[in-house]
């Protein structure tokens, strides 16, 4: 019983790093644009799509190579998504770039299901090989290598952050665009770069969903929309930790929760765990410190 | 009139407003005056309930206001303008005025189902008073995003008056204007005084407040350093250093 | 015509969700729960006909009711968060109605046969409307009899205080206030009026459609909710039932001949329109200029 237990909880949180992923991206463009990118989702799995597209055109069949293409996929919509639902939009008018996304969520929803007529495809893993046994409990490889991309991820997403000259202006944007302005930083620059940065972060996790699902469907959009969005709350809007922690808590929550009450209400208790986050603890796991005004 | 007592707001460890006690009397207008970040803006918010304060009591004629909501503040006589000013801008400039028609009084003269979801008629000739007091009559049908920035100003100020306040206040409402408009500024606030309104006025302009003020309080450091005529303030000293900064 | 027919009745279930969403969203806050509340109002109004032998009017009545009561004690844990986390909030409370709907089994044994809802299945056999002799024409005018009064409602309340009010609000909540203005109660009473519209055009949903099922009520419905208003303006109801009009009967079916492309279309246009009108169709001034034109500029003198 116990083991069956840890063994959906290790499962859960190992592709939790896909909803970790998500919802950095959500709280990274609301860090910084104080906006909500509700077409992200559908853009990372739209990035995963195209990385399989190019590589089977090309006629290759690397995975490896199949996820790079994905990323820079999911980079290149990234800057489009910018350009035609936040750019020409005027910042005052958050309902306007909320709806924008939306059309564009649907927009991209259908050209994938356009190009694959409606059909799921099958996606490579990453890696295959015999289950590694720790004890009783089975760790999946593909599993364990998505974990291992997504940590990768978010380390190089932190050292961008935290390290570079953009990562700064970044930052600067997010905390005093008014002043950053000043300083000599473009605003639209610093805002289609962290649209391209968050693209490839999704287009990655896109990747990664298929790789451990062995599939993609346009179906996973909406879910995956969904669960991004309210890692992010958990998290506590804008706090990339929060987000990371906040996926692995909601992976592992809902794949033991699948296991004792099945799936069709698994995404009920999910639910809950956020009300229960927005009584408790509106501000999310590591809420941003209210401040004056 | 309006009395703070031993008023406090402590946002995290700044003391924005440390044991301030005010008293504005009935029917005069009392200058709050201090350097920037002294604690004039923090006392408004927390005379109109904005958020609530670490210690201390807000009164209004010896009724005790400090656990009233902010929109019951309103309905028991205090009207504010802001410093950075927040219209209803996609509101008409009369239905600005329209939206602060809460007081006890009007709630008693048009009845709930009449105020919520009767005709326009009354409303509007009732706000049509204060917006020929603030020179806006002719503009009463546009919208409030299409005025000029002295014309927003003076419309605040009329949507404060439009809900029948018995103390009015000011936040700096000088900021940002022409010398001219000033003028024209200075002489509607005293023709509020003549009509017995009780005003607590936050200014910058030291030519506006002491010219008009009846009374002056100095603050810094969310204290009050002095208080008096305003012949008696600017002669004093400890005011002089806080603005001078020479200590 | 028959399609003219059915196309109608399906716009005027829109108009009701799109409307409900509209009151909601004047005070600023952006609901995703009203297809929640569309679920509800189906689910409680096809119960009472099929399982209860109620007549369509009092369950109508009845599906509003509740769909408004919920809505009410949505609305006071929806005043502590704004923007983002209320969207993701009500979504998540759609989303559990929906969940609960997918679970809730309540079956009776009807004249040999099992009625109700069934889980996964959905709640077939809502008949209503065909047992009682209606014609497609005869819903199409009940529908739409709903539809104008909730429109003669809104229009009357758009043009009183109460409608300037709620767009105080949404505009500037501490302004608001700081005017009189009691936030919690201007805001609840929009979540309930908004559910009791979305409980109606839930419950004529059920009984058109005689069979529901839970994902009938998922996000996409509560998108399409929140995109009329916003795609119609927010400055009269009449710009939601014209963003309905746009949407269902130009882009949905006037593009059908374009076959699937029709869908990549309707998606580009929402962004394209975004990008041209980001105050919806119909906003404040273009309302005001309108007005202007034909002869009510000063509503109020003349009035």
């Amino acid at each position: 019983m116990m083991i069956d237990f840890l063994q959906s909880l290790v499962d859960g949180v190992l592709v939790g790093t896909t909803y970790s992923l998500i919802g950095i991206g959500f709280t990274l463009i609301f860090g910084v644009m104080h906006k909500i990118n509700l077409s992200y989702a559908s853009a990372s799995v739209g990035g995963a799509y195209c990385g399989l597209l190019l590589v089977g055109a090309a006629g290759g069949k690397s995975a490896l190579l199949v996820f790079l293409m994905a990323a820079a996929a999911a980079g290149v919509i990234g800057y489009v998504v910018y350009l035609t639902c936040f750019r020409f939009i005027p910042a005052s008018h958050p309902l306007g770039t909320l709806m924008s996304t939306v059309g564009m969520l649907l927009l991209i929803d259908e050209i994938v299901v356009h190009a694959t007529f409606g059909v799921p495809v099958a996606y490579p893993p990453l890696y295959e090989g015999p289950s590694i046994e720790l004890g009783e409990l089975y760790i999946r490889p593909d599993y364990l290598m998505v974990f291992a991309v997504g940590i990768a991820a978010m380390t190089v997403l932190t050292l961008l952050l935290y390290r570079s000259r953009l990562g700064l202006a970044t930052r600067a944007v997010s905390q005093q665009p008014v002043a950053a302005q000043l300083c000599g930083i473009a605003l639209y620059r610093v805002n289609a770069a962290t649209f391209v940065v968050t693209g490839v972060l999704g287009g990655i996790a896109g990747a990664m969903i298929g790789a451990s699902v062995g599939m993609l469907s346009p179906l996973l959009v909406l879910p995956l929309t969904v669960k991004g969005l309210i890692v992010t709350v958990i998290g506590g809007l804008g706090s990339i930790p929060g987000a990371i922690v906040a996926g692995l808590m909601v992976g592992g929550f809902e794949n033991v929760l699948q296991y004792y009450r099945g799936v069709t209400e698994r995404d009920l208790y999910v639910m809950l765990l956020l009300f229960v986050f927005l009584v408790f603890r509106p501000g999310g796991l590591f809420a941003a410190k209210s401040e004056r005004n | 009139m309006l009395e703070v007592k031993d008023l406090a707001k402590h946002f995290g460890g700044v003391k924005a407003v440390d044991g301030l006690d005010l008293h504005v009397r009935q029917g005069e207008i009392l200058g709050l005056i201090g350097p920037n970040g002294s604690g004039k803006s923090t006392t408004v918010n927390l005379v109109c309930g904005v958020y609530p304060a670490t210690a201390g009591t807000v009164w209004l004629e010896g009724q005790e206001i400090t656990p009233l909501p902010m929109h019951r503040r309103l309905t028991a006589g205090i009207a504010r303008t802001f410093q950075n000013i927040r219209l209803f801008g996609q509101l008409t400039v009369w239905q600005n005025l329209w939206m602060a028609q809460n007081a006890p009084d009007h709630v008693r003269e048009q009845g709930f189902f009449a105020r919520w979801f009767g005709g326009q008629a009354r409303a509007r000739a009732s706000a049509m008073d204060y917006l020929d007091f603030a020179g806006l009559a002719e503009k009463a049908d546009e919208l409030a995003s299409a005025l000029s920035f002295g014309e927003q100003r003076r419309l605040e100020m009329a949507r404060a008056l439009a809900a029948k306040p018995r103390v009015l206040l000011l936040d700096e409402p000088a900021a940002g204007m022409s010398a001219a408009e000033i003028e024209t500024l200075d002489e509607r606030i005293r023709r509020l005084r003549k009509g017995g309104l009780t005003i607590l006025l936050i200014e910058h302009h030291m030519e506006l407040v002491m010219g008009i003020a009846d009374r002056i309080v100095v603050l810094n450091f969310g204290r009050r350093i002095a208080e008096g005529t305003p012949a008696e303030v600017q002669a004093d000293r400890a005011v002089r250093e806080a603005y001078l900064g020479t200590s | 015509m028959d399609f003219y027919l059915a196309l109608l009745q399906v716009i005027g279930i829109h108009a009701l969700i799109g409307l409900s969403a509209y009151v909601v969203i004047l005070t600023g806050q952006v609901s995703l729960a009203q297809a929640g509340f569309f679920a509800i109002g189906a689910y409680v109004a096809g119960m009472l006909t099929v399982l209860a032998g109620w007549h369509l009017i009092p369950a109508l009545l009845a599906a509003g009711l509740v769909a408004g009561a919920v809505a009410f004690l949505v609305g006071f844990p929806a005043l502590r968060v704004k923007g983002l986390m209320l969207v993701v909030a009500t979504t998540a409370f759609g989303e559990a109605v929906r969940l609960f709907f997918f679970n809730f089994d309540y079956q009776v044994a009807k004249g040999g046969v099992r009625v109700g809802p069934l889980g996964g299945e959905g709640f077939k056999q809502i008949r209503f409307f065909p047992e009682n002799g209606y014609t497609t024409l005869d819903v199409l005018v009940f529908i739409w009899v709903v539809v104008g009064v909730v429109m003669a409602l809104l229009w009357w309340m758009d043009r009183s205080r109460a409608g300037a009010v709620l767009r105080a609000v949404g505009e500037d909540e501490l302004a608001a206030q700081a005017m009189g203005i009691d936030l919690t109660a201007v805001k609840v009473a929009a979540m309930t009026a908004g559910g009791v519209i979305a409980g109606f055009g839930g419950a004529i949903y059920a009984h058109y459609t005689t069979h529901i099922e839970h994902f009938n009520f998922g996000i996409v419905l509560a998108t399409f909710a929140i995109a009329y208003p916003i795609l119609g303006g927010l400055s009269t109801a009449f710009g939601t039932v014209v963003a309905v009009l746009f949407i269902q009967g130009l882009l949905i079916e006037g593009l059908r001949f374009l076959g699937d492309w029709r869908n990549l279309l309707f998606g580009a246009l929402i962004v394209l329109a975004m990008n041209l009108r980001p105050h919806g169709l119909l906003d404040a001034a273009t309302t005001l200029r309108l007005r202007r034109l034909f002869g009510r500029g000063g509503a109020g003198r003349d009035a």
